[in-house]
This record gives structure tokens, sequence and C-alpha cells, in this order.
């Protein structure tokens, strides 16, 4: 349960992306930029500068305290060393931060297709070490306006400070250098108006399920279904209680009852935590042409099939709750009728209630009356990247009575939103994907963790080699000829 | 040298304890043997080959003649020995997570032992006392132990399948030829290379792989 | 005995290592001891498909290491020390212990020599036959406290044939999809012809093999 006693978390210095999903705020378009710094002096002047600008985690309680845009920041390794952040601390971050993602392809699966050398020109023309890109801002907003106007903000920063440069050589809109990244979520259909969330560009809703964790300053009603099972019904509020802080920011205890690992001194570290930036391309074209012909074949036709390997239809009713598409497509419209009267503020008592009721179903679920995977399927990719309860195997008394022994630790925060558009879905070519910027404390257990063994592999869910569906490096990779195989 | 055969992880641990320890611990292992819950987080996490535990008296060191000095030690010691599918730092937190009573009394006493949760000390703990194997051998290198009895499963089925259809009708076959994947829904996966765990393994690798030297 | 969890048997052996050096010359490595030797034989030892430990019957898993020395726990407690380094060999298999041991004598004695001539009471004349050789290494085991078993306890035979079948009928289930009745009647024919699940020798899977194109032995 959580209580106001649970306000410990000093969200006045977290930064705002580490708490909110800023999609969820009416903030549906973004841009990525990143910058080098020549000049350790420039650079700190630069951090200086644009600090007031930052958008922190204290809690928006009405429509009037959100800003017209968010702005938040974030290092490599190499760019606090050219911070000139002193050794002593630098000598405190984990291996997997201080070499950077591209000497960790093989951890993560970069491999083939997807190997460092076929990422946007701005990541290469690095040596091996060398990596160039020293920070990124991320501009959330309301619309294009808002975000421009703080973008252009932000590089009149630069006027005074000339040692630190804005890259360009980021893929889009038919060119390869772009100097930002732009991105901006993809409406839900018409029909759907009303459902909360967008769409990627496979026609999945996503930006459904989050982490709660402890002191993350939302309504404690958000806990149901979005953070840890515990023993209790898992509709109910009984059924959950929130990750603990330091499995998601440093300097708070972590589910182990320790502080997680970070670099001295603790004034430094504390509220920071570690956030991947992955920029991940989507074959459309394969995916609706793998779907018409492998769907025509499987009962329930295409729309069952894209269910099951994503673990939800993808209008966002999960699978394991909603086992067919005509009592998915029911129950999405329903919510999102309500969903659009109570945003409009007219819904009386009682269509509140039935919403509450409805929204708690799409996340309150932990895959216990669907232990053999009958309507789920192990292998499908939100089963996969937060197993909830599943890891039991209906085995109820395995792990002392705690469900998600085995997944609490491997929780971590999803940001981002996708980029491009996929107007002719036909083609796998063009500019379109998701950015998603994972955060979690630890890079190796958490992150790396999720991406080999749960995305790229199978042996936790019994699959042998098989991969995710959806993110998994399939094909191409020499090591793996499981891939583009999937048990449902 | 490397710890690691394919899919799986060789782990060795020494570790300290007082004689008076040893009856205890002894016990504790003696019920785990009699009462199957105690290794049911094991048995459903099922990430082990196979593990042993050994305690040792200081008079249980092999002495095997003269030209060799007796050992004259105070303590008894503890190895521990598992074979296990991904790496140590990739499923500390399983074990601990998972089964921390059981971690906690098979070590219980032992000399500086920190407790499974929280689980930084123990992870230190552990590899302060660990031995890195010289030469580890799987037979199924591509299998998990999960694999392994899968395998079973699907062999086993398979034979009494063949059988009972031997003289099926098409559409008999057909029927019996469904149940037969259904009841083998979580055993048809593919088997193939673990992935890169660890960079150093990946290094040693490729090391091996050119410069190899070959004594047998 | 807990050395035995069902058919799978664990054993561990603690095998002192000559205490100093050969006299130089040996292996043309001059003043390195017995103990570095071995170390240096145990990881030239080939691995995988080619490994020695592939020829022994019914091994599961196995390893080699140098135990040097035990470990300082810090103040306040004692600090002690080994007298001998120890060969550790510790392995899992399926079957009793003589069996299995006259098993790896009969295939690999000659590594075997190349090993344990490293240790105390272990040389060409003191060990001259299989029955010598299991004499010395039960002077060496050491027993197991606590066996935990999370595999099958099956002949190494029949793990290896299951993940034959495991691997083709998986191959086989998804390319037979969606035909009819008839055809995957006749295909299912032929796959039990070709794969023949009842035959541990072959086709199967062989022991030690960490390439997919070249694990099936034919
Ligand atoms: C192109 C790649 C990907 C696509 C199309 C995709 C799609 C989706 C969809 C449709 C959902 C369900 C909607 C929701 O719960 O918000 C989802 C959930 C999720 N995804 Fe992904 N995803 C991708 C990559 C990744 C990667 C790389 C990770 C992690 C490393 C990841 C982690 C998650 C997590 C943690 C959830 C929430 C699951 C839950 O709590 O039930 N996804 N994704």
């Amino acid at each position: 349960m959580t209580t106001a006693a649970d306000d410990f978390l000093d969200l006045s210095d977290i930064q705002g992306i580490v708490v909110k999903a800023y999609s969820r705020f009416g903030f549906p378009v973004a841009r990525y930029v990143l910058f080098r710094i020549d000049l350790p002096a420039h650079g700190r002047k630069f951090v200086v500068g644009i600090t007031p600008m930052i958008t922190t985690g204290v809690r928006w309680t009405d429509p009037a305290s959100i800003p017209s845009a968010a702005t938040n920041i974030a290092f490599t390794y190499k760019g606090l060393k050219h911070l000139d952040v002193l050794d002593a601390s630098l000598h405190g971050f984990s291996d997997e931060f201080s070499m950077g993602m591209k000497a960790r392809r093989d951890i993560v699966g970069d491999t083939g297709p997807n190997h460092p050398r076929h990422w946007d020109p701005v990541w290469h023309n690095e040596s091996e070490t060398g990596q160039h890109v020293h920070i990124l801002v991320t501009i959330d907003g309301k619309g294009e306006t808002e975000v421009e106007a703080r973008y252009r903000q932000i590089l009149a920063l630069l006027v005074e400070c000339p040692g630190v440069v804005q890259l360009s050589g980021q893929r889009g809109g038919g060119s390869d250098d772009l100097p930002y990244q732009p991105a901006a979520a993809i409406p839900p259909k018409p029909e759907e108006a009303g459902f909360p969330g967008g769409k990627e560009h496979f026609g999945y809703s996503d930006g459904i399920s989050t982490t709660f964790f402890k002191g993350c300053g939302a309504d404690p009603m958000e806990v149901i279904g979005e953070d840890k099972p515990v023993k209790g019904d898992p509709r109910t509020l009984e059924g959950w209680a929130p990750v603990a802080a330091g499995e998601l920011i440093f300097g708070y205890p972590d589910e182990a009852f320790e502080y997680p690992e970070a670099p001295g001194p603790p004034l430094f570290s504390r509220n920071g935590t570690y956030l991947v930036y992955r920029k991940l391309h989507e074959n459309t074209g394969s995916f609706e042409s793998y779907l018409e012909a492998e769907g025509a074949r499987f009962p329930g036709g295409k729309e069952a099939l894209a269910a099951k390997f994503a673990g939800r239809w993808r209008n966002g009713a999960p699978l394991a709750t909603f086992p067919t598409q005509e009592s998915a497509d029911r129950y999405i419209a329903e919510l999102s009728a309500l969903q659009l009267k109570v945003w409009a503020g007219q819904a009386s008592p009682a269509e509140q209630a039935r919403y509450q009721e409805l929204a708690l179903q799409l996340v309150a679920l932990d895959y216990g009356d669907d232990k053999d995977g009958a309507r789920c399927p192990f292998g499908a990719h939100t089963r996969r990247v937060n197993p909830r309860s599943a890891l039991r195997f209906g085995n109820k008394k395995a792990f002392a009575d705690d469900p998600g022994a085995l997944s609490n630790r491997r929780r971590v925060l999803r940001r981002g939103l996708p980029y491009g558009r996929s107007e002719t879905p036909a083609r796998d070519d063009g500019d379109h994907g998701i950015v998603i910027m994972i955060v979690n404390a630890d890079l190796s257990r958490q992150f790396e963790f999720v991406q080999q063994q749960w995305i790229t592999f199978g042996n936790d869910f019994k699959l042998a080699n098989d991969q995710d569906p959806l993110p998994g490096n399939h094909g191409t990779s020499k090591n793996c000829r499981a891939g583009g195989r999937m048990i449902i | 040298m490397s710890n690691i055969a394919g899919k799986a992880y060789a782990m060795n641990v020494i570790t300290p304890l007082k004689w008076l320890t040893t009856l205890r611990t002894r016990l504790i292992f003696w019920g785990a043997g009699k009462l199957p819950s105690t290794t049911l987080g094991l048995v459903t996490l099922s990430l082990i080959h196979y593990a042993r535990w050994v305690i040792l008296r200081p008079k249980d060191f092999p002495h095997l003649g003269p030209e060799q000095p007796k050992e004259d030690l105070q303590y008894c010691y503890m190895l521990f020995f598992s074979n296990f599918n991904g790496s140590w730092d990739q499923y500390v937190d399983s074990f601990s997570s998972t089964i921390p009573t059981g971690l906690d009394s098979f070590w219980y006493k032992n000399i500086k032992y920190t407790n499974s949760i929280p689980m930084l000390p123990f992870h230190r703990y552990i590899t302060w006392n660990q031995i890195w194997t010289d030469n580890y051998y799987n037979a199924y290198p591509m299998a998990s132990t999960n694999d392994v009895k899968s395998a079973q499963k699907v062999r086993q089925n398979l034979i009494d399948f063949a059988r009972s259809t031997a003289n099926a009708t098409p559409d008999d076959f057909q029927r019996q030829y469904n149940k037969l994947l259904l009841s083998l829904q979580h055993d048809l996966s593919q088997m193939g290379l673990n992935p890169v765990v660890s960079l150093s393994a990946s290094a040693v690798d490729r090391r091996l792989g050119k410069e190899r030297r070959g004594v047998s | 005995m807990a050395n035995q969890s069902g058919n799978a048997y664990a054993l561990a052996l603690l095998c002192p290592v000559r205490a100093g050096a050969p006299p130089a010359g040996f292996d043309g490595q001059c003043q390195e001891s017995y103990a570095a030797h071995l170390r240096y034989v145990l990881q030239s030892v080939r691995v995988s498909g080619d490994s020695p430990m592939a020829r022994v019957p019914n091994t599961y898993l196995s390893r080699f290491f140098l135990l040097d020395d035990v470990f300082y726990q810090g103040s306040p407690a004692l600090e002690e020390h080994l007298k001998s380094s120890y060969l550790v060999f510790c392995c899992n298999f399926h079957g009793e212990l003589e069996p299995y041991l006259t098993g790896m004598w009969k295939t690999i004695e000659s590594e075997v020599r190349l090993i344990l001539n490293h240790c105390v009471g272990f040389s060409d004349q003191t060990v001259r036959d299989a029955a010598a050789f299991i004499a010395y290494i039960k002077k060496c085991e050491i027993k197991t406290t606590f066996y935990f078993n999370g595999s099958t306890d099956q002949p190494l035979a029949e793990q290896l044939k299951g993940l034959y079948l495991k691997q083709e009928f998986s191959k086989f289930a998804f390319e037979n999809q969606g035909r009819s009745a008839r055809e995957i009647q006749e295909a299912f024919g032929e796959f039990i012809k070709g794969t023949e699940p009842e035959n541990t020798a072959r086709p199967a899977w062989k022991p030690g093999v960490y390439d997919l194109d070249k694990v099936v032995a034919k």
C-alpha cells in the first residue's frame, strides 16, 4: 500500500523524465539533441545555463502547473570526463556505463544489421573507446511550436559557449544529417479515440504499462498491475506493492534492502540514474506481410497473431484477460468512450466507477490464471519483458510466496516516442521506429539482462533459444537460428 | 581457463566454518534431502544441472604418503560446486531472491558469511571465495537444464506416439498428433549457442580459437 | 549416500600435487613447479567436442582446477594455509563409480596419466592398470554432503538422443503446419525412419559439441 508517508523522494532534485512518462501529460512531440564538449569550461557553462530549464519530477497537480515543454539532460561517461568530473567519481561508475553501449554490443545482441556500424552517422567516426557524443538533451512538448521554441532557447546558450558543439548526423526524412532526432506520438485510430496512449508503427497501442515505484508521486491506485506482484488478488491493491525506489534511482534502498552501487560522493549521484538511449528501426513492411501470410492460416486471423506476439491486442487490451478479438474490441470501445467523457468532465459517478474498473483491467494481471500460456504465450513480448508472476510456472509455494521474486529486480522505466512516419507500411525502408529510453539503477542487472536473457534468448521461459517476436534480433544472427520462430 | 562451457557456468566456492557449525549444517542438509520443499525454489528456478556441497573436516583432506606434508587446519571447509545456466553475475539476484533462506542455511555460520540479502556483500563474499575453473567440460553445451529435461519428455512422447499411431487412419493420426503437439507445446523450441554472457568469456573464446595450445 | 541422486553420481577428488619443481628439463620448462605445470596442462586440455572427457562414457559435466590454498576471511578469523596444492576434479555422471572409472581408464588413460603424474602417489610405476587407478581415485575421493540434481539421471546416450529428437521434432512440427492429415502422417513415418527414436546409438547428438553444424552423429 502506498500512503502519503511514501513521499520521501526529493522530486525537485530528480529529473522529470525519470518520474513522468511525458506522453501521458499531453506531450506528444519531442526532439532529442546531442552535443560534444570540446572545452570543459564551456561545457560547464552550458550545464549551468540549461539548469533553470531542466524539468524536475515535482508533481503536476493541476493543468496550470504543466509547462509548455519539458527539458531533460543526460551525459555519457566521456561527457562527464569532458566536464572535468573528478576521476575519483568517474571510477565509481559501472563498466557498462563507462564502456558505452557500442563496446557492449555482443552482450545486448547488437549484431548483424543491428551492428553499431549501421547506426545513425552521429555515432560513427569514433574510436572504440572514444565516445564523442557527450550530452543528450531531450525536449518534450505540447506541440511543434513549443518544442521549437525551447530548442531555440537551448541553442542560444551555445553562443556563449562555442566549446560545446551540437552534433548533426541523425537520420530521418531522407536525410543522414539532421541536427536532432525528431519524435512524435502516433495518434490512435479514430475508432479508438480516447484510448490512453498512442500507437507505434506496427500498429500496437503503446505506453500502457509503466513501473510504479515508491515515492514516484503518482496516484496510489496506479500501483495496481504496474508494480511488483505480492500475495493477494492481482485485480486489487492487495496484489501489488510499489517497487523500491533504489531499483530506479541512486541514493535510495533497492529491492535487496541496500543502496544501489553509484559513484561517490553521495551528493554526486543521489537522485541520478542511468538512462539507455536506443533508436530502433521497425521493418513495418516485413511485419505486415508476415502477418498477412501467416495470419491467413492462423485461427483467429492476423489480429490474433499480432496479439500473440505482443501479449496485447493491437488495440491495447491484454490477451491474458481478453482472449478473443471480440471481447477485446468490446472492452476497448467501452473504455475509450468513457475516457472521452471523463476527460470532458461529463462522466456520472456511475460512469466514473465503471471507468475506473475498466482502466484497471488494462494492467491488473499477473498471468496467474494463464500459467500454461494458453492465452498469452510464454514468448509474447510483454510477458517476457515483465513476467510479473509468470516465472513461478504455477508453483505458488516456490519462492517463499513472493510471486515477483524473479522479476522485481529486472524492472525498468520506459520513456521515449515513435519517430518518423510510416504512411506506406508496405515498405521496410524509410524512416520509422521507436526511440526507447530505459531508466534503471543497474544497467547490467536490469537493462542488459532483459535485453539479453529475455529478449534475445528464451531459457527463462523454457523456450531454449527463441527470441522476442518484436524486438528480438532475428534471422541473420549467426549465433542463433531460433530467430524468427515462436511457439504460440 | 574458463568457467563457461556453452550454456553452463562452473562455480567453485570454498569457505571456512567451525567444527561445531558443521554439525548443524549437516543436519540442515540432511533435512533438505528429506524435505523436497526446501529445494522447491531451486527446482522452479530450474537453472542448475547439478550442484553439491561438500563439508571437509581437516582429516578429510586426502593424505597419500610420507612425501606429502600433513595438513594442520583448525577450520572445517565447505566446498560448493555448481553447474548452472547463465553467468553468476546475471543470476546472483535470482538465487538470493528466490531461495534466500535456503542459501542462508546452507552457508549457516560460515566464517564471515553475510546472508544473501542484502545482495552486494553476498556477491562480494562469493566472488572473494570463488576459484576459477581451469578446464570445464559439458556434454551438451547447447542445452540448458530446461532443455535436457524437456528433451527427455519429447523422446518419451514420440516413442509412445509412434507406437500408438502405427496403424492409425489419417484422421485418427491427426487427432492424436494434435494432442501430441499440445502436450509438447512448451518443448518445441530450437536450441543453439548461448548468448555472450560476459565480455571476458567472449575474449577468451576468440583467443582460444586462434591460439589454443594443444597438449592433448 | 549423498554422492548419488538416483542414477546420477557426484564424484569429487582432491589429489595432492607433488611439492616443489621437477628436475630441470621437464618438458623443457625449467624450475616450474609441479602445480604451475599442471595448471598449464589443464588449461591446454582440449575443450568441447575435442575434450578427452567427451570420450569417457556417461560424463554429463566435469571440471578440473587447482586449489592452491584456502582463503583468509580477515580479522578476527584465523589465518591458515594448505601445505599442498590439490588438483580438484569434479564430475557428474550416470551410473556407478567403478564402471565409470574403468570406462575412463579405457578411453583416456594417456590423458589421465599426463595430469595425475603431477600428483603424490601416482606414477607409471605405481598405477599400472584400471584396478590400481580405481584404488588411487578412491583414496582421493571426498564425500558429498548434499547433492542437488536439477536435471535427469538418464544414461548420457539417452539424454543426447532426446536433445537430438527435441531439435529435429521441433523443426518437423514447424515445417508441417497446415498440411493435410495424410501428408503429415506420411512425413511422420519418414521422420521416424530417419530419426529412430528408440535407437540411442544414432542418429543423436555428439557429446561436447558446441556447433549446430557438427553436433549430429548420423
Ligand atoms: C521495436 C521494438 C518494440 C516494440 C514494437 C515494442 C512494443 C511494445 C508494446 C506494444 C507493448 C505493450 C504496451 C504497453 O504495455 O505499454 C510493450 C510493452 C513493454 N515493452 Fe516493448 N517494444 C519494443 C521494444 C522494447 C525493448 C527493447 C524493451 C526493453 C529493453 C521493451 C520493454 C517493454 C516493457 C518493460 C513493457 C511493459 C510490459 C509490462 O509491464 O507488461 N520493449 N512494448
